[in-house]
């Protein structure tokens, strides 16, 4: 009976292997981050070390949060782009949560961004 | 690096996870090491406190992947949220947590006294013990698998340390004193190669993680490291104090031994508590610098 438990365990922490990713870091960012522009950007783009999924992404500018949809069941990636509205003159900001799709560590982060007029 | 209550909150849910489920399997692997020098009430006093950890682990692990959506999404909403749990759930968590409750079914098997599924009940503690293993930083060293065995023996070997501490507390409270200087003395025997094995699997996995020693106090996770080992420093020292010089007295009959055991062991449950928190922090907010 000791050996078939042993053996179980053994067979049980086969359980645990899968595929691997380390947690996500940003890597770069479109805009970049403190990036003073001169025109308003067509799109924000977020790429990560590795694949992961985004959790949370919020564009706030004056006070207000521009609307940018996430799809939290889209596959995980290393790189997200998302189109933007046309964006004021002024001083934004991201936020974004990203979960590292198999060691599920969750990173966050935010950078700003500028407009000139 | 910031912290929000949520997060705060994910981290004190995991904390009391390890707790628990460690605590239930380490008590099952008591029951079962120290089983015949029990009576009926010791034996039924550990087995209700095993039962009570292992509900407490199950719901603690319900409520460390509702907290993790909260903390992701910075709102009460985020428990709530299918999108959010759907992604902790398959980012490994739901593989972890799935082992950890079928480990904790199956070592509901200790709790009635039928010695049948004694096999069963231990396997399923030490399922549960190193599920924690199925997320994680260490998965990042994949494929190779050594990183992941050791993090696996380090795990079993914390279960025996920590999950032992109640059920001595117990025997020292509930039992006579010759109950309590022979189980002290029982797990002091087994708990010197268990321990030597806890540091070598931990520094094996530490050193695969930290791959620059530089970088180790540069890094919050190097610090938060830092305090662990500070804490396990001073854990080993009263143990050291127990097994060299409490356990000889209760074993000679010192009437007043077995009072300083039972603060030495209320102690020790406090230390490790403490890096059972601290090691909850620094798994969740911060990574080890890559």
């Amino acid at each position: 009976m000791l050996k078939q438990a042993i053996l179980a365990l053994a067979l049980s922490g086969t359980m645990l292997a899968g595929p691997c990713m380390a947690h996500a870091k940003l890597q770069s960012s479109f805009p970049a981050k403190d990036a003073h522009l001169t025109a308003a950007p067509k799109a924000l783009t977020l790429t990560f070390n590795e694949a992961a999924q985004l959790a949370v992404l919020k564009l706030t500018g004056g006070g207000k949060e521009i609307p940018i949809a996430v799809d939290k069941n889209a596959k995980a990636s290393p790189s997200f782009t998302f189109p933007l509205p046309a964006l004021a003159p002024g001083s934004y900001t991201v936020q974004w949560t990203a979960v590292a799709a198999d060691d599920g560590h969750v990173t966050k982060g935010s950078f700003a961004f500028s407009i000139s007029a | 690096m910031e912290l929000t209550g949520w997060d705060a909150a994910a981290v004190c849910a995991k904390a009391i996870t390890y707790a628990a489920t460690l605590g239930a399997a380490g008590a099952i692997f008591f029951l079962s090491y120290c089983g015949s020098l029990l009576d009926e009430l010791l034996r039924s006093r550990i087995r209700s406190l095993a039962g009570s950890l292992l509900i407490a682990a199950a719901l603690a692990s319900g409520a460390k992947v509702l907290l993790s959506g909260a903390s992701m999404s910075g709102e009460l909403a985020g428990m709530f949220d299918s999108g959010f749990l759907g992604m902790i759930l398959g980012a490994g968590e739901g593989r972890a947590t799935g082992m950890r409750m079928a480990g904790l079914a199956l070592a509901a098997l200790a709790i009635p006294s039928n010695p049948r599924f004694r096999a069963l009940a231990l396997l399923g503690a030490a399922a549960a013990a190193i599920s924690f293993a199925g997320v994680g930083h260490i998965r990042g060293l994949l494929p190779n698998a050594a990183p992941l065995l050791l993090l696996c023996l380090h795990l079993l070997c914390a279960a025996f340390w920590l999950g032992a501490l109640g059920p001595l507390l117990i025997a020292a409270r509930d039992g006579s004193d010759r109950e309590a200087a022979l189980l002290a003395s029982r797990f002091g025997k087994l708990a010197l190669g268990v321990v030597a094995l806890l540091l070598a699997a931990g520094a094996g996995v530490l050193w695969t993680l930290i791959g620059d020693a530089a970088q180790f106090w540069s890094s919050d996770y190097g610090r938060m490291m830092a305090m662990k080992l500070l804490m396990v420093a001073a854990l080993l020292s009263i143990a050291a104090v127990n097994k060299l010089y409490l356990t000889p007295k209760l074993l000679s009959g010192n009437a007043k031994a077995v009072i300083y055991f039972r603060r030495s062991v209320k102690t020790e449950m406090v230390l490790g508590a403490l890096i059972l928190l601290i090691t909850a922090a620094f798994t969740t907010v911060a990574g080890p610098p890559q």
